[in-house]
């Protein structure tokens, strides 16, 4: 725990904390395009946001701590794992953040937590959001698991920092061209993770297929703008996932207070806004080119990462 | 084996997405995107001959990767469309023997016993890279199976047959170069193959009353019934009209 992490740590919230809104709405804002649409401003989650913020909390009688605690456990463990994925810098080595599994782990409990607080107020919608994104979880994880796991046997190594140094410093082409393969299994992971099309629908409110939303229908005021706005860093952080290993340009990977300076961190902060809006305008024009699937045929778009990451897995240590 | 122009790893990645459209065809239902994916199939097998044929200068390779453009990504995928648009059937959507799912599984199980039974001839084979390729182009020869046989449609076990070809094709490349002229004949074959196919189809589709008497299982009678009551218990109305033109027309 060196100055210089807490430099990293107080960067990079800032930036994720700043960053999160903006790609939501950069993807309203191209769904809408593509649906013929003027759509909402760019900045419109911000607004959204202050006028929550703004609002007093209404909660059910019938609900315990467990709605009041939520928002603020789910926010919580999102900062907490923006801290794994460097950003804008990759600080020196350390050991306690980072770690692969951890931040798998930690969306876990966020999820877990999400999933309680549907159930908590006993209304029906709630309760079918949380079996069903308990149901899914339990189908996706393992695909998660074995994708970072193939990450990880690729780079020999767990700790996302050391991930991103390699692959800020080296072409990933000369590393291994089987990453290519998990790019894409990562962005399916990042579409279910934060509930896109193919999987769930951000957009339905009071609908039978909805998911995400359901759970989130007893929240309100404060706490509504406290979930939303983790699921949008949740987004950010598995983007910033993608973006760090296949397009690591601008990163920078040396030590802070020695080499860089404050104009390098804006340059660096400017490119990872820019990888990010590019990354969003994808993630928007592939949501708008599908349909969303049938629940039950799910499974069969989660089994192309487990395919693709299994493949890289046997290549990578048998041969 | 390989030479140094292109590395190696470009044509492990290249053989590998080509095992990765074997899967999406395993998985897609729509009969059109079958269609377009197995050509990209293909494609990706002549820019691994093209890429060969750079490092190796063998013109065998040239000729098999042109002869393969100009079937396997035109002309087949073409007349394929033209029998799904006489057919109209665009979707296949019943999987039996196995779930989409199971049959992604069961071809990573493949591919995992394929590459432990290769891995004994690892001493004979010129480097690592011929070992994956060579497991990859067996395991795409049994994922075309698994295609095959999760499927019913006629269009799909086609398409099924045809990855399993593009399997020998790559294995091909890969280890036994086998004469160009042998090449050449399996061409030949297929094109002939999905020829009689097309036959088979409009066959099928014009002949579309011993079709349907063949799906129904109350047909038997139906036909006992109607010699008995002179053909007016027949209830299917296109059929019945034409009977009644016909009868018509012979008054």
């Amino acid at each position: 725990m060196t100055q210089q992490f807490f430099i990293y740590a107080a960067i990079n919230i800032f930036v994720a904390l700043v960053s999160a809104p903006f790609f939501m709405g950069v993807i309203k804002k191209v769904k809408a395009l593509c649906q013929g649409r003027h759509g909402p401003q760019l900045l419109q989650p911000y607004y959204n946001l202050i006028k929550l913020f703004s609002k007093e909390v209404v909660v059910s009688k019938d609900s315990s701590w467990i709605t009041r605690i939520t928002p603020y456990i789910n926010m919580s463990i999102m900062v907490l794992a923006v801290l794994f994925i460097p950003l804008i810098f990759v600080p020196v080595n350390n050991t306690v953040f980072g770690n692969i599994i951890l931040l798998i782990y930690l969306f876990a409990i966020a999820k877990f937590f999400m999933a309680l607080a549907g159930l908590d107020a006993g209304s029906a919608f709630g309760g079918m959001g949380s079996s069903r994104e308990m149901s899914f979880s339990s189908i996706i994880e393992p695909v998660t698991i074995i994708v970072f796991l193939a990450l990880a046997f690729v780079f020999k190594t767990t700790n996302l920092f050391d991930i991103t140094r390699e692959t800020a410093m080296h072409n990933i082409f000369s590393i291994n061209p089987l990453l290519v393969l998990l790019a894409v299994s990562l962005f399916i992971i990042l579409i279910t993770e934060s509930s896109r099309i193919p999987v769930d629908n951000p957009e339905t409110h009071l609908e039978l297929t909805m998911i995400h939303e359901a759970m989130l229908l007893e929240q309100s005021g404060k706490n509504l703008a406290l979930m939303e706005w983790s699921s949008a860093l949740k987004q950010t952080i598995l983007m910033a996932i993608l973006i760090n290993i296949f397009f690591p340009v601008g990163l920078i990977p040396i030590n802070l207070i020695t080499q860089s300076s404050p104009m390098l961190l804006l340059v660096s902060a400017f490119l990872f806004l820019v990888k990010g809006i590019a990354l969003s305008v994808v993630i928007a024009l592939f949501e708008s080119y599908l349909a969303k699937l049938r629940l039950f045929l799910l499974p069969t778009l989660f089994a192309i990462p487990f395919f693709l990451a299994f493949l890289t897995i046997v290549i990578e240590v048998f041969i | 084996m390989i030479g140094t122009f292109f590395s190696i790893n470009t044509i492990t990645i290249f053989s590998v997405l080509i095992l990765l459209t074997a899967a999406m065809i395993t998985i897609s239902k729509n009969l059109m995107s079958m269609i377009f994916i197995y050509s990209m199939q293909s494609l990706l097998i002549v820019i691994i001959a093209v890429m060969l044929y750079i490092s190796e200068k063998n013109p065998i390779l040239f000729t098999i990767a042109v002869l393969t453009f100009l079937s396997k990504v035109i002309i087949i995928p073409f007349i394929t469309e033209k029998v799904q648009h006489k057919l109209r059937i665009k979707r296949d959507v019943t999987f039996h023997h196995l779930s989409p799912v199971g049959s992604i599984f069961l071809s990573i199980l493949v591919f995992f016993i394929v590459y432990a039974a290769f891995s004994s001839l690892a001493g004979i084979l010129a480097d690592k890279t011929s070992l994956i390729i060579i497991s990859l182009s067996v395991s795409l020869v049994f994922m075309g199976m698994i295609i095959m046989f999760t499927r019913k449609q006629m269009i799909t076990n086609v398409i099924g047959y045809l990855t399993m070809e593009n399997g020998v094709l790559l294995f091909s490349l890969f280890v036994a170069e086998l004469p160009l002229i042998i090449e050449f004949l399996v061409l030949l074959d297929l094109i002939m193959l999905i020829l009689l196919i097309t036959l088979m189809a409009f066959g099928i589709d014009s002949g579309i009353e011993e079709y349907h008497a063949r799906i129904d299982p109350f047909d038997p009678i139906r036909r006992r019934l109607d010699s008995r009551l002179g053909g007016r218990f027949d209830s299917r109305p296109d059929i019945r009209s034409e009977r009644v033109d016909r009868e018509e027309k012979a008054r």
